[in-house]
């Protein structure tokens, strides 16, 4: 056999090794031709019965299909043998005249024959053939699934990719990964020798990215190597890049079967993909949590002792006359407890609301009670401002967790009575919008308004706008989020405006009127 | 130097906001006894003429609403809950149990002090068997006995059912009102998961009472809780 890799070469298919083997195979078919007729001269010489040299023939063609690839080979021995026989051993001799009509049957006989049996040796060879390369095919894909099932990462599944694939096509496979967004990395492992793998750069400046959504084939050819594809199920995930010289000259079941091994690679990489992924989320989940419960941890120590310091101030207070310098330092103190309180408060709610700990139980609620309520609560903190508040007059209920939205109502409120001077404005107004079903709140002001530069970051998490004074508590940027996160537990939708009839700002919140189906159940 | 005779179990675990109920107490004119366990707080309860408890909900030793659930079993003495932000469910628990108001931390003095002053009202009338005839808050005014109700001295027609529960609250001025209780109260069966019933009762009632339903001058929403009738 022409070249024979290790143990698992599948099939030659090699342009040259062709023409190579049908030399090889004539060479054969002459060797045992012109055995069997030297033979047969030794019979005829010792007087043997003709017949012998009938059978010698026979298994000179019977080898050479035996020994020789494909059909071809065996039937022109056979022709070959018959014609031999003919010049060198039927009368008269070194002629292709024949004399007696007995001849003629043992010619035809003797082709027939031959050819049946050619045949047969010839297809059960090629069956035997194509068993022995199903099988080295399973095993390969064996092997290669048993060694990645113990892969540890990416690296290690290529690697174990590339020997694998290197070893079954007979080449140098490389194999480039993708980092988790999706980029290609900046080297690629490609294996040299059996034994050794090499990490080169990846200096290919095309957009492989581009290419692999543009291709409609298998592969890319590119200009060193041709590049497979490995697609994960959500994602490119890595390159399997045969040299060229080689992937030119892969014949169709090697190339089912690379396509064979790179699904499997898929696989492995995928899971392998999905685990990290996991890994990380977990990490960041855990992270997470770990603050929250820190910031909890120190929110609640924080609250009990702030409680006791307002309520000394107060009482501090009312134990001085109002024009005391100590009446004016209790003061102080006893706003700044409560503002700090307010911001412990609002840590608790968001850690908690992060948390999903927070459960919100959504109930039919009235609408004008929940607003009643969240503008009675600021009245009563802040007794000389005026709200105007509007809401239909017909009787409207909305599924939610009216304590929520309360909460996020006075946290508006609260911004709008910080944001404005005593004298501007500030309304409440809630509408049903029959055709989203839903009910809109909106809470506007006539102060300053919203500088365009921290619209769209009013609702991140700890974001003041730049331009407060440094002396100012203008909060530190939690209620917002706040709001923002009960919102959208709820399914509705939260958004922050200037507003358009003048100065001021107004947010605007929706809720949808339905509880969705599951929530039902 | 007491102006009160009232004598009122603090029962609160935090050392800083015990001493300041107290103060306020003792500035106001209230005797006081203090207890910052459960149990010391049931023993006391025991042994002393308490005629008002004030207690905080998170004790270190037994559930608050264990002792409301106790003292409830031997005396109508006002009891008045004192929780966190974030205990609403226990709030509204409490105020079932048979507690007869609440307080959020942190309360101001004269928040505690109105609290404490309608209840022992409320204690008192009840003692007294007979509510007065006519009860007037603001410009409300209900006449129990022609079975009438008059806003700014004009007649008012209201539904049996609003005049039902407009008596209710004028039975309990000042005092919140659970909605699990008011439902009893009105349809006097266990209506407690139908609150919307309530719900839209209050709404219709309101629409006559108030010159804006969402900003209530009379019954405030105490949202989770219930409601209560304003006595300003």
């Amino acid at each position: 056999m022409g070249e024979v890799n290790n143990n698992q070469v599948i099939d030659g298919g090699h342009q040259n090794r062709n023409w190579k083997d049908t030399l090889y195979c004539l060479f054969i078919m002459m060797v045992l031709l012109i055995s069997a007729t030297v033979i047969s001269f030794v019979f005829r010489i010792v007087d043997f019965p003709e017949t012998n040299i009938v059978l010698v023939y026979m298994l000179a063609v019977l080898l050479t299909a035996r020994i020789t690839y494909g059909y071809i080979f065996g039937f022109l021995a056979c022709v070959i043998a018959t014609g031999a026989f003919n010049f060198f051993f039927a009368e008269p001799y070194l002629a292709f005249s024949v004399e007696a009509s007995n001849y003629i049957i043992t010619f035809v006989v003797m082709t027939i024959t031959a050819l049946i049996t050619s045949t047969l040796t010839s297809y059960g060879k090629q069956k035997t053939l194509e068993a022995n390369r199903k099988e080295a095919e399973t095993k390969a894909l064996y092997t290669l699934t048993h060694r990645l099932s113990g892969a540890a990462d990416m690296d290690d599944i290529a690697s174990i990719a590339i020997s694998t694939i290197s070893d079954i096509i007979g080449t140098q496979a490389a194999c480039l990964c993708f980092d988790e967004n999706g980029m290609p990395m900046r080297t690629f492992l490609q294996q040299v020798s059996p034994e050794k793998q090499i990490r080169l750069d990846y200096t290919d400046t095309t957009d492989i990215k581009s290419q692999i959504q543009m291709i409609n084939s298998d592969y890319i050819k590119g200009v060193e190597f041709y590049d497979w594809p490995v697609y994960g199920s959500e994602t490119i995930l890595g390159i399997i890049r045969i040299p060229k010289e080689r992937a030119a000259t892969m014949n169709e079941s090697q190339t089912r079967l690379l396509k064979t091994m790179i699904e499997s690679i898929a696989l492995a990489m995928d899971r392998c993909w999905s685990m990290n992924h996991r890994i990380r989320t977990n990490e960041e989940i855990m992270r997470e949590r770990c603050r929250g419960n820190m910031l909890r941890a120190i929110s609640h120590d924080l609250r009990t002792p702030l409680s006791g310091i307002i309520g000394t101030a107060e009482m501090l207070m009312d134990m001085t006359q109002r024009n005391d310098a100590c009446y004016g330092l209790a003061e102080d103190i006893y706003k700044e407890a409560l503002w700090l309180h307010s911001l412990v408060e609002n840590i608790l709610n968001l850690t908690r609301l992060q948390d999903g700990k927070l459960v919100i139980s959504k109930e039919m609620e009235a609408v004008e009670e929940v607003v009643g309520s969240a503008v009675g609560h600021i009245l009563h903190r802040y007794p000389e401002r005026e709200i105007t508040v509007r809401v239909p007059d017909e009787f409207l209920m909305v599924p939610m967790d009216a304590k929520l939205i309360e909460q996020v109502l006075i946290n508006l409120l609260e911004n709008a009575v910080k944001h404005t001077l005593p004298e501007q404005e500030i309304s409440v107004l809630v509408t049903e919008d029959k055709q989203n079903n839903c009910v809109v709140f909106s809470v506007a002001d006539r102060g300053e308004g919203i500088d365009p530069v921290d619209l769209p970051h009013v609702f991140q998490m700890f974001y003041t706008s730049s331009l407060k004074h440094a002396d100012s508590h203008h909060g530190i940027g939690l209620g917002l989020t706040i709001c923002e996160a009960i919102i959208k537990a709820h399914g509705g939708s939260i958004e922050a405006r200037n507003r358009p009839d003048g100065q001021g700002a107004m947010i605007i919140f929706k809720l949808p009127m339905e509880m969705n189906q599951n929530e039902l159940l | 130097m007491s102006y009160y005779n009232e004598y009122i179990l603090v029962v609160e675990d935090d050392i800083k906001i015990r001493n300041y109920i107290c103060y306020s107490l003792q500035a106001e004119g209230f005797r006081y006894i203090t207890a910052s366990t459960g149990q010391g707080a049931l023993k006391t309860l025991v042994s002393e003429p308490i005629d008002l408890l004030l207690l905080d909900l998170g004790l270190p030793d037994i559930d608050g609403m264990e002792i409301i659930r106790k003292v409830r079993e031997w005396s109508e003495m006002p009891v008045i809950v004192v929780s966190a932000r974030d205990q609403d469910k226990e709030k509204a628990a409490a105020l079932d149990l048979g507690a007869d108001d609440y307080l959020t931390k942190p309360f101001s003095s004269t928040e505690l002090l109105a609290r404490i002053r309608v209840a022992l009202r409320h204690f008192y009338k009840q003692g007294g068997n007979k509510t007065p005839a006519i009860i007037q808050v603001g410009g409300l005014r209900i006449d129990f006995e022609k079975r009438l109700v008059y806003l700014d001295d004009k007649e008012l027609h209201v539904t049996p059912l609003e005049y039902k529960l407009l008596s209710l609250f004028f039975k309990n001025v000042g005092k919140v009102l659970t909605t699990k209780y008011i439902l009893k109260e009105i349809w006097g069966i266990d209506y407690s998961s139908d609150t919307q019933v309530l719900r839209a009762l209050m709404a219709g009632l309101r629409r006559k009472i108030e010159k804006n339903p969402a900003k209530p001058r009379y019954i405030v929403t105490e949202v989770g809780v219930g409601y209560r009738l304003v006595d300003e």
